[in-house]
């Protein structure tokens, strides 16, 4: 599914954020990356998101180079992955009915169908009957379940998160992570940022260790 | 959840007929159309100060070119008074006069002839200028004869050539045409529809500037929505779409009220105007802007701001990356 080909990505001409990066993560796997802050977790995310391009190497993604994707190609790739951000990135404005609806309105989905995924989505993640509450009105924990629901609404086949139960006590972050496991197991391709390494060990999946921009430790689940 | 690959159902999902994109755009853009006025809406005096600005801007080349085109209708209709006078020599009598008209009336480039004998001419002055008394002292008519031509072809070097071949018929005494203050007319007409078309010009590059900055604004408020909705796989055209909405509607409020000041203008101005035209024996009225002036001042106006807008958005769009 994601294929690292001596990846490396340089900013301002002078610090190397990640080198020679090479890895592959197969379809329906579920990974953890982890590291200490400023490790590159963060810059490899972007990179899979391509929010920014690699500086050398390339990225595969099902089997494209998604360096060579013509910007106008870009939203239609981004479509494809769901993300879950550490600061949830929710639209306080509008209910987490219309939150988690988002990436179904950009890609125009028939408002009948939307409705039912939205649903569906908002369900799996306990959340439905806070539908109608606004993002201000909800905990930090179930923000960040809106923010998942979000991600996977359309289905993607990739579902990346950063940090995503970083600013939760363990329960509720054991209970994200759970919630990632369920998405793993029905064939969802998954890769957690986190620097949770007590929750990560209890988890038992493969592992890829950052540090300083290099992968020091490939580790598959015991 | 079904058993099936949540990326083969997405491929499914995603794998729309031409149709239902068609759908989804008319969808996406009936949301948007409606979004964007309801958050002017939710705004009013902002929104209608800006709307203001741009009517003023349009109000003052709109109202020229209206003036103009009252003008050129004068115009047209001082072409049609555009006329030679043609002296007889006093010697010529009754009958040799009628004769020299049906003479002229012949002549190749005059559409019409009207004689005015002496008699005639006489009480005409008298008229005009009420010295019946003095006059009727004079012991014989000392006015010629005379034959008014209305040319073909009003155009001033037209009348010019004509009134020279006049010159040279038998008994004519002399060609009289006026053509200086017409020619000075049509100057100031063509200088007025410069100055209107520059003004135009100006007044509408101000229209894109003021919508301009007011959806700069509105991208810079609405920054980290743009944001989440690029990070998730909207399209520039999907994120541009409501600011260009909001661009027409501002558009379409500052044609409205533009064409409500023009209206209100052209009521109070019409009595004076009416008045100094009467007291040049015209009449002169400014022209309303009728069914296809107010469709061209709104069509221009929502194009403007749609245009504003969209220049606004590509520029601080590029400048808008997630972090």
């Amino acid at each position: 599914m994601i294929a690292f080909e001596h990846v490396g990505k340089r900013y301002g001409g002078r610090f190397d954020a990640l080198a020679n990066l090479d890895f592959r993560v197969r379809r329906g796997e579920m990974v953890f990356l982890t590291g200490h802050s400023g490790a590159g977790k963060s810059s490899l995310l972007r990179l899979l998101m391509r929010l920014e391009r690699p500086s050398r190497g390339r990225i595969l993604v099902a089997g494209h180079d998604i360096d060579r994707l013509h910007a106008s190609q870009v939203p239609f790739y981004r479509r494809q992955i769901g993300v879950v951000f550490q600061d949830h990135q929710l639209l306080f404005d509008r209910s987490i009915y219309h939150n988690v609806a988002l990436p179904l309105e950009i890609q125009g989905a028939e408002p009948r169908e939307a409705a039912r995924r939205v649903r569906a989505a908002l369900d799996k993640v306990g959340l439905l009957h806070r539908e109608k509450a606004l993002p201000i009105e909800l905990s930090g924990g179930e923000q960040q379940r809106v923010g998942i629901a979000r991600a996977v609404v359309n289905k993607p086949a990739l579902l990346l998160a950063d940090e995503p139960t970083g600013n939760l006590d363990p329960q509720l972050s054991a209970d994200i992570m759970a919630l990632f496991e369920d998405f793993h197991r029905i064939g969802t391709t998954v890769m957690v940022a986190s620097h949770d390494l007590a929750l990560i060990a209890r988890l038992r999946h493969r592992t890829l260790r950052l540090q300083e921009g290099r992968l020091v430790a490939d580790e598959e689940a015991a | 959840m079904s058993r099936e690959t949540p990326s083969r159902r997405g491929a499914r999902a995603q794998r729309a007929t031409a149709g239902g994109r068609w759908r989804s755009w008319l969808r996406h853009h009936r949301a948007m159309s409606l979004d964007s006025a309801s958050r002017l809406l939710r705004h009013p005096v902002g929104s209608l100060l800006t709307m203001l600005a741009i009517a003023i801007a349009l109000v003052l080349p709109a109202g020229l070119w209206l003036t103009l085109d009252g003008a050129r209708l004068l115009d047209a209709e001082l072409d049609e008074s555009a006329t030679l006078t043609v002296y007889l020599e006093k010697d010529v009598g009754a009958d040799e006069a009628g004769r020299i008209e049906q003479a002229l009336a012949a002549r190749e480039g005059v559409a019409s002839t009207r004689l005015i004998t002496a008699a005639e001419g006489m009480a005409e002055f008298q008229q005009a200028l009420g010295l019946e008394d003095a006059l009727a002292r004079l012991p014989g008519n000392p006015l010629p004869a005379s034959v008014v031509i209305h040319p073909q072809d009003p155009a001033p070097a037209a009348v010019q050539g004509l009134a020279d071949g006049l010159e040279t018929v038998a008994g004519v005494e002399e060609v009289r045409l006026d053509l200086a203050w017409l020619e000075r007319l049509r100057h100031l007409a063509e200088l007025g529809r410069r100055v209107g078309l520059g003004l135009a010009v100006l007044f509408g590059l101000g229209v894109l500037l003021v919508v301009g900055n007011t959806i700069r604004l509105a991208v810079e408020n609405r920054r980290q929505e743009i944001e989440v909705v690029t990070l998730i796989g909207a399209t520039h055209a999907f994120v541009r779409r409501p600011f260009l909405y909001s661009g027409a509607w501002y558009g379409l409020g500052g044609g409205l009220l533009a064409w409500g000041l023009l209206t209100l203008g052209g009521d109070w101005l019409a009595a004076p105007i009416a008045a100094l035209a009467a007291s040049y024996g015209a009449s002169f009225a400014l022209p309303g802007l009728g069914l296809a002036g107010s469709a061209m001042l709104l069509g221009c106006s929502t194009l403007l701001g749609w245009l504003g807008a969209w220049i606004a958005v590509s520029r601080h769009l590029a400048q808008i990356r997630p972090r």
